[in-house]
């Protein structure tokens, strides 16, 4: 299969966002040039290592509804609009060329929808996410009594963005099949299902001689508990990990539970805790048994993941439906024994007592015995690790998903040469 | 059986199938809208028999008409929750079906409140090129042109997504849906009144002014005299006519607005119309220009044609297309695939290349120089009506199509 270099124009609203990864290695290891268009960036901590070294970030100006701290949900598409707007305005006034390919992903925002009014014929990839249901997945299904019924009207309307880009004829691509089915029937066959794969050289050795976390030397007895995620809020399941944790800390003197992720709520479907500190609100409703074993980190390079997962002896996964996490698969992927919400999603990826242990949604007891099966018996459980980081490295090992990637790619910008 | 009616005006597509279908079946036809139109107007016995509600919307929102593009969504979502709140609040609102506009019909929070199948009426699907605002590259350009066929489709393709049931009036507005929805959309037509508009021999006036017995009569009709229903392209086939007869009056019926393209950026000019006009000296004597008409003004005025122009861009048809040919019109229309799938040229009609303003005018100095060798086309025109466009054969369909839908799953 063709693995040739090409002229990659990347439109994401953050840098580096998902994508960033996928054109840094791309960059690095097949040779493209890529150009990346973005709102905002992340700290330069996170950027990938090809960052101004064959990957090209440019900033795109946004205006109009994009420019307000906060539109009402009504106006949701029409901020993406002008997102999209204002990638098209710097596309048009930097006239980046050649372009063989535009990479976008627009996390509703839909930045890549206008580039084709500047590049007609460029083939185009878009990433597709997540399409809402209206009562079902992530926290709908949650929704109580009080929950005003604007929520669901924006849950049914959430889905316009993705269906222009789903219409603009661009190549459609998302990660796991759990996340095509979401969309609607008629662009299931369409659907490329790849994952972009997670980075197998970044896991830390494991072992339980010595291990250091943050600074801090851990006593060769502990038993460590992890949770990970990019933001500690409930479509994640915070608030299940610290009910387990505190369980299992009263069970256990020595355990650890160590939490990353940023405090703030970033997703906008979490109406209730948008832009909040949802972490402090949990440990308010469910204070921890001993603050002194859990370590709340905060959001981390991804150097200190690796190093929390290579000390951990169990890693939870107690997310609400949704697109699994990254952090999940990197889990799995370095030894992990894991503990995860026995969710559709999750059940693509893990398979109960093969590559790692699924527990019922709502049933804390249930976690409970799990979670305590497991650190009552860590040799017994680590063929389930072992066959995880096999079954990682097959199938989600951006070494082995990234090159089919660059295949489909050249696959596409073949089509549109001229005979 | 009740049926739940939402549309931004009243009557439009389904005042008159709502009215059939209560006097026809006895069925409950209520209707929640923006506005009453005045294109057509509501008859006194729709508003009669029908319950009809308007939405309780600022006087703000109704004048606004000019929605920025970006914004168009966002309206529509306003709508689709004033439509929710207006139901909510009526308890016994309880139908067996509902159908709703599927861009201007706020059906989509409706599944919040009530279980029963909804039904999108798919008019239209806005094309990237080579349809409706997109076609008329030969104007100067509108800024937004490049953008607003992306975005436009928003509500359309949400409410496509969400519902199981459709239905568009022809196969060609049908076509212009994403493939892969097409399976949900069946073709029913509005419905034509058949015994409104059929040819009868009436005094030859118009607007207060006699038409000769040796002078022909030209007629042209549009909501709007705009770019998009050829309002220029026709004025140009109209001047080639007066300069070679003298004997040619042209009523020209349609408000100076434009209700579907951008004519205002094409041109510059706050009024299409005038910017037409000034493109030529035209000889005003030989125009009657008219506004509005209703219906009954509409149908003598059809009667009385000798050629009926219909100059559209690939797009939605006119009904005063379907009223022409139902009139016994001769009617000559642009060879564009909507037009072509109801008039076959030579055998119920006639069609030119719709930029083509010289064949056009030829084939028009043809028909002028001898109507009644034409006089066939036009009973045709009207046969065609009969059996496929009229009342007497949509609303069987309409209604056996409603009660398969009524019966069918929700899919929301």
């Amino acid at each position: 299969m063709a693995q040739d270099p090409l002229q990659l124009l990347c439109i994401e609203p953050r840098f580096p966002g998902r994508l960033g990864g996928v054109a840094d290695w791309l960059v690095r290891h097949r040779g493209y040039h890529c150009r990346f268009y973005c709102a905002s960036t992340d700290p330069a901590e996170h950027w990938p290592p090809s960052t101004g070294k064959g990957l090209e970030v440019v900033g795109y100006q946004v205006g109009g509804a994009a420019r307000e701290p906060a539109v009402t949900w009504i106006r949701y598409l029409e901020r993406g609009l002008c997102h999209a707007y204002g990638c098209w305005e710097t596309l048009d006034s930097r006239r980046p060329r050649p372009v063989e390919l535009i990479l976008g992903r627009s996390a509703g925002l839909g930045s890549a929808l206008f580039a084709p009014v500047y590049l007609p014929g460029v083939p185009i990839v878009n990433f597709f996410d997540y399409f809402y249901h209206a009562h079902a997945n992530d926290l709908a299904g949650e929704a109580g009594p009080d929950m005003p019924v604007e929520y669901f009207h924006w849950r049914r309307s959430a889905n316009a963005m993705d269906l222009l880009d789903l219409e603009s004829g661009a190549a459609r691509w998302t990660a796991t099949r759990w996340q095509r089915d979401l969309y609607p029937v008629e662009y299931h066959a369409d659907f490329l299902v790849l994952h972009d794969g997670v980075d197998m050289t970044r896991t830390a050795p494991r072992g339980r001689t010595t291990r250091r976390v943050a600074g801090r030397t851990l006593p060769p007895d502990a038993l460590v508990v992890s949770f990970v995620a990019r933001n500690l809020d409930r479509v994640r399941g915070f608030d299940r990990f610290l009910e387990l944790a505190n369980r299992l800390q009263r069970r256990y003197p020595s355990l650890v539970c160590i939490a990353l992720g940023g405090p703030v709520v970033q997703r906008g479907l979490d109406f209730q805790f948008f832009n909040q500190d949802y972490s402090a609100r949990a440990l308010k409703d469910n204070p921890p048994h001993d603050p002194q074993r859990l370590w709340i980190l905060g959001s981390v390079a991804p150097a200190r993941v690796a190093e929390v997962l290579a000390a951990s002896d169990l890693h939870i996964y107690p997310s609400r439906p949704y697109p699994v996490s990254r952090s999940l698969l990197e889990a799995l992927g370095c030894g992990c024994t894991v503990l995860a919400a026995d969710t559709e999603p999750v059940r693509e990826i893990v398979t109960d007592r093969e590559t790692g242990l699924l527990a019922p949604e709502h049933d804390p007891d249930a976690w409970e015995k799990q979670a305590c099966a497991v650190l009552d018996d860590l040799a017994g459980h680590r063929p389930l690790a072992e066959a995880a980081v096999q079954m990682v490295r097959e199938n989600y090992n951006r070494d082995v998903t990234l090159p089919r990637l660059a295949a489909y790619f050249n696959e596409l910008a073949e089509r549109e040469l001229p005979a | 059986m009740h049926v739940l009616f939402l549309h931004q005006a009243f009557p439009a597509q389904f005042g008159r199938l709502g009215l059939e279908l209560n006097k026809r079946y006895g069925w409950k036809c209520s209707f929640l809208i923006e506005d009453l139109s005045s294109c057509p107007t509501p008859t006194v016995e729709m508003l009669q028999r029908l319950e009809i509600q308007r939405l309780p919307l600022t006087e703000e929102f109704r004048k606004e008409r000019l929605t920025p593009w970006p914004k168009a969504f966002g309206r529509h979502l306003q709508l689709c929750e004033a439509v929710f709140h207006a139901v909510r609040a009526r308890r016994d609102l309880q139908p067996d079906l509902i159908v709703g506009h599927d861009g201007l019909g706020p059906a989509l929070f409706l599944p919040e409140l009530l279980s029963c199948p909804i039904v999108n009426y798919c008019e239209y699907y806005f094309a990237q090129r080579r349809r409706d605002i997109s076609y008329r590259i030969d104007l100067p350009p509108a800024e937004p042109a490049e953008f607003y066929p992306r975005s436009i489709n928003a509500a359309t393709l949400v409410n496509l997504a969400a519902f199981s049931w459709g239905y568009a009036p022809t196969h060609w507005q049908r076509s212009t849906f994403p493939e892969h929805f097409q399976h949900k959309i069946e073709v029913h037509f509005d419905g034509i009144d058949t015994e409104l508009y059929q040819p009868r021999r009436l005094p030859r006036t118009f607007a207060g002014r006699s038409i000769p017995d040796d002078h022909r009569l030209v007629t042209f009709v549009a909501r709007g005299l705009e770019s998009m229903r050829g309002f220029d392209l026709f004025m140009r086939v109209a001047e080639r006519i007066s300069r070679e007869r003298s004997d040619v009056l042209f009523a020209v019926v349609g408000q100076d607005r434009s209700y579907y393209g951008w004519d205002r950026l094409h041109t510059g000019h706050p009024s299409f119309k005038q910017w037409v006009l000034n493109q030529m000296n035209y000889d005003p004597s030989r125009f009657i220009f008219v506004e509005h008409l209703q219906p009954d003004q509409l149908a003598d005025l059809l009667c009385i044609s000798d050629l009926h122009l219909y100059l559209t861009v690939p797009f939605v048809l006119s009904w005063s297309l379907f009223n022409a040919l139902a009139c016994g019109c001769v009617v000559l229309g642009s060879d564009v695939p909507p037009v072509r799938e109801v008039i076959s040229p030579g055998v119920n009609g006639l069609t030119e290349p719709l930029f083509d303003t010289d064949r056009q005018a030829e084939a028009a100095l043809r028909v002028l120089a001898d109507p009644a060798a034409y006089r066939p086309l036009g009973q045709a025109g009207r046969q065609l009506i009969v059996e496929k466009y009229s009342l007497e054969v949509t609303i069987p369909e309409l209604k056996e199509y409603f009660e398969r839908a009524a019966g069918g799953a929700s899919g929301a």
